[in-house]
């Protein structure tokens, strides 16, 4: 490796930084359609792939803590991830210790990085014997997959019952292209369909103002308002063991080292789950909500690092919902990376360790730094300039460019079917990772179940 | 549809014409520049698009001001 690459690979933990502190700071912006459309834009612009999981590490590491922050501070949840903190962040902003609390969350995502990242480093070393066999597997472990994820979710029958429907919706659309002869037939498009359900509970919004009766339900008489705490109220301390009490340090760490044996699993939900009990038998109520919020801030770290790390050192085929949904990108996006040929087969374990440890490094030291001085600046910026219209503008062309770009015009109206129905299904309760394990396992689905 | 009218989409507040416009205008700057992009060559096609989004993203942020009011606190 020379120096040109490392430096390359610093140039893109510059730029992921750069990127998902401004996004992560943004009220509302779901982690899969923030993460999957830009890293996907950087696997196509073929970029190297060390580059890539580089970039990849850095802006989930970024994210998980700049989402953190609204939460505390203007008491708007930054993404689905920190929405497990919004009870206790309301509590202590309430007890106006807001800049306390981000501190402390800075500290507890320090926690959850530096334990998850050799944690799942050496679970992926042994579980990777097994890998191969894993991947021959794949298509029926896929639809295994859609079933394991419906039986956990809060909608189990709503969400088994929707699988085959969804399968069928996926290689309808493949075959109208394929027979029609806007695509050859060894061409898959997967891409767009994947944003199209990213994107989906969108779509639905915005069709909904399109009903008359539906947008008057949506209708705000009032502009948004948002308080920003004084900056500098908890000092200039940087550090982590003085931010932190000892017991904290500790529930944090335990919550990390756990979450990394459960990578299979949702990682909202286990940050609900293990934060939650971490916090439970506390009495003083400043106590617990402060302990909850640090434990689960290491948790959104260990739940997303662990569930890409695993899967893409050991499996080579995206078997968790981080790597399915957020990582998708590195596993399936033809024509650079397929199932078959992707960062998995390409890297070799020195490169993978060598991306991890220098992404998650970077990543969380410059953010920790950032988070405890500029918290306040940033997000006084971001929310005073940066209007949500824009957003939502530019997720829109997004979908039109890559819809278009894999099969034409017709696509953009496949994307826009796909959006509606699945993001019609989100919102009666159907989760991304049953809808993303669906669009990988439907091949399979249709010639195996449908048709047999 | 009124003129000011503000609903909720995505956990803030935006205003139906400016989100018409902003729409409008990133969709017109990113396929516009994609159409100017080499034929045929797809990266140099993904990057005028996503070049050109990016260019909508900031027209817009300057033609639209955000629904929000900001406090802070003394």
């Amino acid at each position: 490796m020379d120096i040109l690459l490392i430096l390359q690979m610093i140039l893109a933990a510059l730029l992921a930084v750069l990127i998902y502190t401004f996004i992560g700071f943004i009220p509302g912006t779901d982690e899969t359609s923030v993460l999957m459309p830009i890293t996907l834009a950087i696997v196509l612009s073929g970029a190297q792939p060390i580059i890539i999981l580089t970039f990849f590490i850095v802006a989930i590491v970024t994210l998980n803590l700049t989402n953190a922050i609204p939460t505390a501070l203007v008491g708007l949840p930054g993404g689905v991830m920190s929405s497990p903190m919004m009870e206790h962040s309301l509590y202590l902003k309430d007890k106006g210790m807001s800049a306390v609390v981000i501190k402390k969350m800075a500290v507890g995502s320090l926690i959850g990085t530096i334990i998850s990242v050799p944690m799942a480093l050496i679970l992926a070393n042994i579980i990777a014997p097994y890998g191969e066999s894993v991947q021959k597997f794949a298509p029926l472990l896929f639809f295994l997959g859609a079933v394991f994820l419906s039986l956990i979710s809060n909608n189990k029958i709503l969400s088994l019952l929707s699988i085959l429907p969804m399968a069928i919706l996926f290689m309808g659309l493949r075959y109208l292209y394929w027979s029609t002869g806007i695509i050859p037939k060894d061409q898959n498009i997967t891409v767009s369909f994947f944003l199209g359900i990213t994107i989906g509970p969108l779509i639905v919004s915005l069709f909904s103002l399109l009903n008359k009766d539906k947008r008057k339900d949506m209708l705000r008489r009032e502009r948004k308002r948002i308080t920003i705490p004084k900056e500098g109220a908890a000092g200039e301390e940087l550090n982590p063991f003085k931010i932190l009490n000892r017991s904290e340090i500790k529930k944090a760490s335990i919550s990390a080292f756990i979450s990394n044996f459960l990578f299979v699993l949702s990682p909202v939900g286990l940050t609900i789950l293990i934060g939650e009990a971490m916090g439970n038998r506390i009495e003083d109520p400043v106590e617990k909500s402060m302990t909850t919020i640090v434990c689960m801030s290491a948790l959104t770290q260990s739940t997303y690092l662990s569930g890409i790390i695993i899967p893409l050192i050991a499996l080579g085929v995206p078997l968790s919902p981080t790597a399915i949904g957020p990582g998708s990108a590195l596993f399936n996006a033809p024509p650079v990376f397929t199932v078959e040929r992707n960062l998995h087969h390409i890297l070799n374990r020195w490169e993978f360790n060598f991306a991890i440890i220098l992404g998650a490094g970077i990543g969380a030291s410059i953010n920790y730094i950032i988070t405890n001085k500029y918290a306040s600046k940033i997000s006084n910026f971001v929310l005073n300039k940066i209007p949500h219209e824009a957003i939502l503008g530019l997720f829109i062309s997004f979908i039109l460019l890559l819809a278009y770009m894999d099969a034409g015009l017709i696509n953009i109206f496949g994307v826009l079917l796909i959006g509606i129905t699945c993001g019609t299904l989100n919102r009666l309760g159907v989760n991304y990772g049953v809808q993303f394990m669906t669009l990988y396992a439907a091949p399979w689905i249709i010639e195996k179940i449908i048709l047999l | 549809m009124n003129n000011k009218e503000m609903v909720e989409i995505w956990g803030d507040i935006v205003e139906l014409k400016a989100l018409v416009l902003a729409i409008i205008i990133s969709s017109t700057t990113t396929m516009g520049s994609y159409f100017f992009a080499p034929k045929g060559h797809q990266t140099k096609e993904l990057f005028f698009g996503l070049g050109g989004a990016v260019l909508g993203f900031i027209i817009s942020t300057i033609l639209i001001k955000p629904k929000r009011d900001i406090n802070i606190e003394k």
